[in-house]
Formats: structure tokens, C-alpha cells, sequence
């Protein structure tokens, strides 16, 4: 690769990211900088590219939408998309659309650590029943 | 002449088992056997006294940690007998347990949880002798159940059957 | 036959053994797995020891085995009826130590049957020992029934509070939990017995349990807290209270050293104001003898007597397993029962003197014939109830009574036989007496106090008129009952499976129980609540330790310090002639009545029946039989 195609991508890396002042910010979100085409987008706002310039493993991405702000995480991707992510499928649910059951649950991100985390909770009956004081009717 | 061999034993004085140090004699016994050197030298020692402590503590040494030596109160007893059966083999030793430690409930599991390594110990004894000498050698505080034995009574098969007694029964 | 041989381990007479063993499996169902007494089964162990090591019992799928309908003989006893091997144990001890006659069989041959031959309620305050008795799993526990198994437990050796008699039990616990009561023998106390409230009132160790401490916010309702709140609260009433009038109650089940403990407290208060909830009268010599208010001739002494006169108690629910023995030596011993109180079914017949006073005042003056019988007895004995001694005109009972048991030993053959005897109601009150608490709460309600403590005091004789105006009350206890309800602050204390204590039985016998299990929650031992709160009172006891207060109380009477064994009583005769003659009788007296009458009140008389679903299902059973048509009416 000659230098001039180097400095071609880092050409196309600031125009893709939103120049200088995005590609700054983008730098900042996610330590990463990288250039290619969008494969597609699903529901939630995260988008997906892929550019075969990058060695295999770093070559399929997904971008978070800016809502999640620097709370975004894998689980984040629903299983469709994560399917091609991972390199279960070569083709992107943009272009071969899994089929819909009706039994199929919408996706939901990990919700661990978050205020809407899954808490254990004991169902068995306390040993001992407390004392409850009676209400003052005064 | 034939010297004598001491030989001499130590003997546990076990009538005062009540009070708080032990006393310990030491007695021999002589026997007459053939006499060597070896002999002849054990006979310096004849009516040398060794003076064994009157009370022998081992808990600066059994490694238990102090706070289950000081704290502790051991109660020897002989276990009751099972009132649903009629065996009576458990109850033929003396036992010795200590006092109840908390217990609670293990949040992650529900299990039960309790911090006393004292808790399992089932140690038993011939004597009620033996379990407070043995209480004694480890520091412990003890006191002693009395075992409680059933009262054997004269009992007539045919009183249910006498004709002016209230032991007749009604229904059979 | 003189030189005859038994040979108990020969091959014949193995192969005798299995036989047997043999017949008797035939015709008991193999459900080991599912049966409550596994484990402890008789059968079991014999077939174990003596039956052969395979069936040849191959008829399952033909005729089958023996099957027999269940039976529903109350709340308390679970029958699976198919197991029943017809050792009749059951009926036997109906009959001849409860005195219900009850159960019964029917039927001869493989049609035997064992049961009550209607369907009814097996009412007996001894009927839980049927259970014991029963070698197999026929009879098992309803309560406890498919909870645990015998070799999962801890068995713990306690006292038993739910009456004075002090009955010796083993508490059998796994997972910090209560899993079942059961009699421990002690041959002077309940024998091998133990009352239906002792054995099954212990789910009520876990309901309405204070697990917190509470205290009264300022629009009156009781807020749960945490200990420092609660025991500066109580640090602030007290430095507003009127140090002299600062007053203690015990309750009916407190323990000896929570007792010592709050009255060392109180005292060092600078307060004397120390009573119990039930009441003896302080005539004569009152309480300063130890002879004047415990059982002196010892519950196994009735055994020895020949005659015992009930004045206005009812020992079947006051104290049933002293009742057990009446029984037992009345079968046995030919003894005479002569009642004075209530007509109340005792379960042996007795001579029935009627309830008024005014008989007492005849036999005390001799021109009753029961005089003479009393002075004419070998060992005869006068058992007063204290439930008859409540009320205003108990001194004057108490007085006759002492008369007569006076008069009785004049023409006594044995100098040594002490004829006045009390049974008590409440596990707490001779030790309390022994301690020198006052009796009953007179003496408290003249003091109007200005700050009252409650040692598990939940008889709910107190209402707030008997207090200082604004005067606060503190509640240490176990249970949410009467006296947390009007309590100011309420702190969790043990129950009697909680702790290491001891109670004094109405023989005055001291008997040290044992902790089972913990205490629930922030709940902690009660003397170690009160020494926590001598210290923040600025009094602090000084007793760090159990072996302390023990200590402490072995100071006060020697009789503490030596659990398990009954001191005889002394000064009899001193305490006999210290007689008051001038006492005032005024106007008609009431009927010498005892309270429990009915089996119906003997199941919840204390917090902790009270709490326990078992008892509350006892007594709806109870009602349930008396509604019954054809159930004919009883006595109890």
C-alpha cells in the first residue's frame, strides 16, 4: 500500500466520521477510528459496516446510536444483527430478513448493573413471623 | 538379695473430681525380679519424690483458640432416651456438650449458618469422671447433669383383672 | 422352671424371631420412606435386629395387604390407621394414665381395629403421648408431619415453662427452627409425660414474634427502631421518672436470671417496687417462708399420700402432669380425692365438698367430717390452687386452709410430711417469690409508678388508670400480646427455646433449660438486654457473664445453685404459728373457683399458646365437638 492510499483513508476516515471535530469526538466515544460502507441499520439506532480492508475480526463493526452515550454494550445488538457480527451468517438481515415468529420476544440489552437489573428474591416463607403493631385508632 | 524394680504409676484420685484442682499420687509398685546395673541405678531414686502441677492445662497448647476455652460452658450429661422407642443404647454414655452459639440464616442460600467450630463435637465418655478431667485439662467451664434413670415398679398382670380395685380396666 | 435354659440366641430361636417378625409385616404396609416415624420406629429396629432379611410376601397384587381407614381423632394426632400392629399401648394409656377411655378396639382377628368408635376428638390434655407410645408410625404428630426427619435434628435437653411443673422436654431443631417438643424422663417431675400444650404449642415460638425493638412515636403508634434508639429512649424516661417509683413486673414465663437481672437494675435505681402478675396473699407470714407457697411434699410425694384435698384448683389444666400422678396413685395407691371448687372432671372420681367458703371455715373449725378424715390420714395432703387465691378474698382462704393443714398435722404420725401444699400456675412465680419480687400488683397500683418495666408480663392486668399520669411503660418480652400493646417501647427479648436459663418448677425446684435455637431477628437474651441497659442507665450490673448472674443468684438462695434437685422447706412450724387472727371478713364470699374449667381454656393460657395456630385449632376442634348433636355432653 502506498503512502498515498494511506493518507487517501484517513482522508475518507475524517469525512466519513464528520471531520476533524468529529472525528475527534467519535475518537474520544469509542478509541476507534475507522472507515467503510454502511451494511445497514436495525431498530434501535445501531449501525453496522463492513469494510474488507480491515483484517477478518475488525472488518464488520456496529456503531451505537448517540443516545446511549457511553453506555452502550454488546448486548446492545440484537441477535439478527449479531448473527452477521460474529460471522454466524454472511449475509446481512438487511439483505436475507430472518423469519418472524410470532413466539420471537423483541430484543432487550443486558439491564445487569442498571436500576432495572433482575434482583433475587427469596419465595420461601420467613421462619419466623414478626410482630406487627397494631394501627392507633385514636 | 534381689533389688527391687520401682515401677511407678500414676494414679488419678478420682473422689474429689468435685473440686477445683486434681490431686495426683504417685504409688509404686514393687516387684522382684533379677537384679542388673541398670537396676542397681534405679535404685538411687527410691524415695525421690517428682511433684506433678495439680492441675494440668492444656489450652495454652491445643492451639483452640481463647475465645472458645474463656467463653465456653460444657454440660456433661448422659443423653435422654428417645420417648418414641424403647432402645436404650444411646444412653449409656456420658456426653458433653457446649453451650449454643447463633445461628442464622445464610442469605445467599437460606441455609443455615453459625460461626461455632464447638457446635459438632460429640465426644464420649465412660464416666462423668472422665468427661470433667477432660473439661478441666482444656480450660473449660463444665457442670454436670445427674443422669436420670427410670424407676422399675411391681407391676401384676392380673390387677387389670381384680374385681375390687380401681387398677381393673374397662377397655382391653 | 428352676435350672431351665434360655437360650435367646440359638439358630432355632432366631428363626422363632423372624417368624414373628414375619406375621407382623404381613400386615403392615412397607412405607418407611414416607412414614413420620421412620427412624424411630420400634418395629423398625426389631426387624432390623430380629426379622429375616427378605419377603416372602408375594400376595400384592391379589388380595393385597391389610388396609384400614383412617381415622380423624382431633388436630393433634395424625392416624395412618394401616400401620396400627394392635399393641393396644394407645388404648392403655387412655385408660389407665390419661383416664379418658376413649380409644378402644373393634372387631376381632384381622378385622381388629384401633380407634375411638365414632368419630370424635380424642379429648385429653395427655393426649399427645399417645404418639410416643405408638411403636409405629399409626399415630404420628399432625403438627410435625412430613417437617423433618429424627436423624436431621438436634435434640436439645430444656424445661418446659407452659405450666409450674416444670416438665423436662427435649427440643428437637434443625435450621434454627423449632421442629418438635418431646418428654424427657424425670421420675420426679412428669415421669415420662408431657401436657399437649408443652408438646405442640411451639409454632407459637414463631408467630408474632417481636424481632425488633418499637418505640412509641408522638401520634401513638409503635414504630419498629433499632437497639440505641430504644435504649436511650428508655435512658430518657428514666432520668424523668421518679427514681423511687420505678416498678418491675415479671411475667408468667420469665426466667431467673432476666428476673435477677431487672431487680438489681430497679434497686440500684433506687426503686423497691418489684412485683409478679399473679397474687398471694401476704397474710400471716406471707411469702418470707419458703414453705408457704410451693408444693412441699414434692410432686412425686403423692405418691406416699393417702389422701389429697384440691382446694380450689383444677390440676388437669393447672398443672396436668401433677394431676398424672393424683391419678396414677389413686388407681395404684387407693388413694382419696377430696375436691373443694368446681365440679370439673378430674379423670378419677373424688368427694365433692361443693365451692363455698363456708365449708373450708367448717373443716377448719373440725366440725366438717373431712376433718377427721384429714386428721385420721396417713400422709394426707392439702393442694391449694393459686388460681383461688387471686382474688380479694384468697388471704382469707389461704388463712383456713393454713388452719387446716395445721390442725391436720397435729395428729400427724410422720413429724417430717408437710401437709400444705401450692400448685402453682406460672413457671416464674416461685422463683420470682424466692427472689423476693411482691406478689400480685396491689402494692404496685398504690405506687402509681412512674415508669414501669414488663418482664414478659402479658396477663393484661394493668390498664393505664394504675399508672402516674404520663408514665412510660417498657416492655421486654418475646411476644406482640397485651403488654406490647400498651407499651411505650417494646424490646425483643428470647423465648424460653431462645435461652439459657432457669426456672423454678412449683415443688421449688430449679431446673436449668437449655437455648435450642436463636433468637429471631434483633432479638437478644433478656438478662443480656438488662444488663445493656443498667450500663446506659449509669447502674451497670456487674455481671459480664451467664456463670455471672448464676453466680449472683446462688448468692441470693442456695436453692438456685443446685438445679434439678428440690430443697426440702424449712421453718414449718415457725411460719405455721405466725398467725394473724384478726381478719376481716367482709360480706359474702365468692365461690372457690378455679379459672380453667373446660379442656377449652386450657389450650391458650400464655403468649405463646396463644400465638401458636396448633392451640387456635385445638380449641375451634373443641367447639366443633361441643356443637356436635350427638356428641354426648362432658364434663371437660
Amino acid at each position: 500500500m502506498s503512502l498515498f492510499q494511506k493518507i487517501g483513508n484517513i482522508g475518507k476516515i475524517f469525512r466519513q466520521n464528520g471531520g476533524l471535530v468529529g472525528s475527534y469526538l467519535k475518537l474520544f466515544r469509542t478509541d476507534d477510528l475507522k472507515w467503510g460502507t454502511l451494511v445497514g441499520e436495525d431498530k434501535y439506532g445501531n449501525k453496522y459496516f463492513q469494510n474488507d480492508y480491515y483484517f477478518m475480526g475488525r472488518n464488520r463493526w456496529v456503531e451505537y446510536p448517540l443516545s446511549v452515550g457511553h453506555d452502550y454494550d454488546a448486548s446492545q445488538v440484537p441477535p439478527e444483527w449479531h448473527r452477521w457480527l460474529q460471522y454466524i451468517a454472511d449475509e446481512p438481515p438487511s439483505q436475507l430478513p430472518l423469519p418472524k415468529r410470532k413466539w420471537m420476544a423483541d430484543h432487550t440489552e443486558n439491564l445487569s448493573g442498571t436500576e432495572r437489573c433482575y434482583v433475587p428474591y427469596s419465595t420461601t416463607r420467613p421462619k419466623v413471623e414478626a410482630w406487627v403493631p397494631p394501627k392507633n385508632n385514636l | 538379695m534381689a533389688s527391687k524394680l520401682l515401677v511407678s504409676v500414676r494414679q488419678l484420685s478420682r473422689l474429689n473430681y468435685g473440686s477445683p484442682c486434681f490431686t495426683r499420687a504417685m504409688s509404686s509398685i514393687t516387684s522382684a525380679t533379677g537384679s542388673t546395673d541398670v537396676d542397681q541405678k534405679k535404685d538411687e531414686h527410691k524415695g525421690i519424690t517428682i511433684s506433678v502441677p495439680d492441675k494440668v492445662d492444656l489450652s495454652t497448647i491445643t492451639g483452640v483458640p481463647e475465645e472458645h476455652v474463656k467463653t465456653r460452658t460444657v454440660r456433661i450429661f448422659v443423653p435422654a432416651v428417645n420417648s418414641m422407642q424403647s432402645g436404650t443404647f444411646n444412653s449409656r454414655r456420658w456426653r458433653m456438650e457446649f453451650d449454643e452459639r447463633e445461628r442464622w440464616e445464610n442469605p445467599l442460600m437460606g441455609w443455615t449458618s453459625t460461626g461455632d467450630p464447638l457446635s459438632n463435637t460429640e465426644v464420649h465418655f465412660s464416666s462423668k469422671e472422665d468427661a470433667i478431667a477432660f473439661c478441666e485439662k482444656n480450660g473449660w467451664d463444665w457442670f454436670v447433669e445427674e443422669q436420670k434413670k427410670p424407676k422399675m415398679r411391681v407391676k401384676s398382670y392380673g390387677a387389670n383383672f381384680s374385681w375390687d380395685k380401681r387398677t381393673r380396666v374397662s377397655t382391653k | 422352671m428352676k435350672g431351665m435354659k434360655v437360650k435367646t440366641d440359638s439358630p432355632v430361636t432366631r428363626k422363632a424371631r423372624e417368624g414373628v417378625m414375619e406375621f407382623l409385616l404381613v400386615n403392615h404396609p412397607l412405607d418407611c420412606p414416607i412414614c413420620d416415624q421412620g427412624g424411630e420406629c420400634d418395629l423398625q429396629d426389631q426387624s432390623m435386629a430380629f426379622g429375616s432379611d427378605r419377603s416372602r410376601f408375594t400376595d400384592n397384587a391379589f388380595t393385597g395387604k391389610r388396609a384400614v381407614e383412617d381415622k380423624n381423632i382431633g388436630p393433634l394426632i395424625k392416624t395412618i390407621m394401616t400401620r396400627c400392629i394392635h399393641c393396644t399401648r394407645c388404648i392403655r394409656f387412655a385408660s389407665e394414665v390419661a383416664g379418658v377411655d376413649d380409644l378402644g378396639t373393634s372387631g376381632r382377628g384381622s378385622d381388629m381395629q384401633v380407634g375411638t368408635y365414632v368419630e370424635k376428638m380424642f379429648k385429653s390434655e395427655l393426649s399427645g403421648n399417645v404418639i410416643d407410645l405408638c411403636p409405629v408410625g399409626a399415630l404420628t404428630s399432625k403438627p410435625y408431619a412430613f417437617t423433618t426427619r429424627p436423624w436431621e435434628t438436634r435434640r436439645i435437653e430444656s424445661i418446659d415453662v407452659m405450666d409450674a411443673v416444670g416438665s423436662n422436654i427435649v427440643v428437637s431443631m434443625r435450621t434454627n427452627e423449632v421442629m418438635r417438643i418431646l418428654p424427657r424422663l424425670n421420675e420426679d417431675i412428669n415421669e415420662e409425660w408431657i401436657s399437649d400444650k408443652s408438646r405442640f404449642a411451639y409454632d407459637g415460638l414463631k408467630r408474632q414474634r417481636l424481632t425488633t425493638p418499637f418505640v412509641r412515636n408522638n401520634s401513638g403508634e409503635l414504630v419498629a427502631t433499632d437497639w440505641e434508639t430504644a435504649l436511650f429512649d428508655i435512658a430518657q424516661r428514666v432520668k424523668d421518672a421518679n427514681p423511687a417509683t420505678i416498678a418491675g413486673v415479671a411475667g408468667g414465663q420469665a426466667d431467673l436470671e432476666a428476673m435477677v437481672c431487672l431487680k438489681d437494675m430497679i434497686n440500684r435505681l433506687g426503686s423497691e417496687v418489684l412485683c409478679t402478675e399473679e397474687a398471694f396473699p401476704m397474710i400471716n407470714s406471707g411469702t418470707d417462708f419458703r414453705s408457704n407457697y410451693v408444693m412441699n411434699t414434692t410432686i412425686a410425694g403423692i405418691e406416699e399420700s393417702d389422701l389429697v384435698f384440691l382446694v380450689g384448683t383444677n390440676p388437669r389444666l393447672e398443672g396436668s402432669l401433677v394431676n398424672a400422678r393424683i391419678r396414677k396413685s389413686w388407681v395404684h395407691n387407693e388413694m382419696c380425692v377430696v375436691l373443694l371448687g368446681a365440679p370439673v372432671d378430674l379423670s378419677y372420681d373424688y368427694q365433692y365438698l361443693g365451692d363455698s367458703f363456708s365449708v373450708l371455715k367448717e373443716i377448719a373449725d373440725g366440725s366438717h367430717p373431712i376433718a377427721k378424715a384429714l386428721a385420721d390420714a396417713d400422709k394426707p395432703m392439702i393442694i391449694l390452687g393459686s388460681d383461688a387465691i387471686q382474688h380479694n378474698n384468697g388471704s382469707l382462704i389461704l388463712d383456713t386452709v393454713k388452719r387446716i393443714a395445721k390442725n391436720t398435722k397435729k395428729s400427724l404420725n410422720h413429724p417430717d410430711w408437710k401437709v400444705f401444699n401450692v400448685l402453682h400456675r406460672n413457671a416464674s412465680q416461685v422463683g420470682a417469690l424466692d427472689m423476693g419480687y411482691k406478689p400480685g400488683m396491689d402494692s404496685l397500683k398504690c405506687d402509681k409508678p412512674s415508669l414501669l418495666f414488663l418482664l414478659g408480663a402479658d396477663a393484661d392486668k394493668l390498664n393505664n388508670d394504675d399508672l402516674h399520669g404520663n408514665a412510660g411503660v417498657i416492655y421486654i418480652g418475646s411476644h406482640g400480646d397485651a403488654g406490647a400493646q400498651m407499651a411505650d417501647v417494646v424490646l425483643p427479648a428470647a423465648a424460653y427455646t431462645e435461652k439459657d436459663a432457669m426456672y423454678v418448677n412449683t415443688e421449688g425446684r430449679a431446673q436449668v433449660g437449655r437455648q435450642a435455637v436463636s433468637p429471631p431477628g434483633m432479638a437478644r437474651h433478656d438478662w443480656k438486654i438488662i444488663r445493656a441497659l443498667s450500663e446506659i442507665l449509669g447502674v451497670s450490673l456487674p455481671y459480664d457473664k451467664l456463670s455471672d448472674v448464676r453466680g449472683r443468684l446462688a448468692e441470693i438462695s442456695p436453692t438456685f445453685d443446685r438445679p434439678g434437685r428440690v430443697e426440702e422447706t424449712g421453718f414449718d412450724n415457725v411460719s405455721d404459728d405466725v398467725t394473724i387472727d384478726k381478719i376481716t371478713h367482709t360480706g359474702a364470699t365468692a365461690p372457690v373457683v378455679p379459672a380453667l374449667l373446660k379442656l377449652r381454656d386450657f389450650y391458650m393460657t400464655d403468649p405463646i399458646s396463644r400465638s401458636s395456630l396448633t392451640m387456635a385449632k385445638c380449641v375451634q376442634a373443641y367447639d366443633e365437638a361441643e356443637a356436635n348433636p350427638y356428641s354426648k355432653p362432658e364434663a371437660i
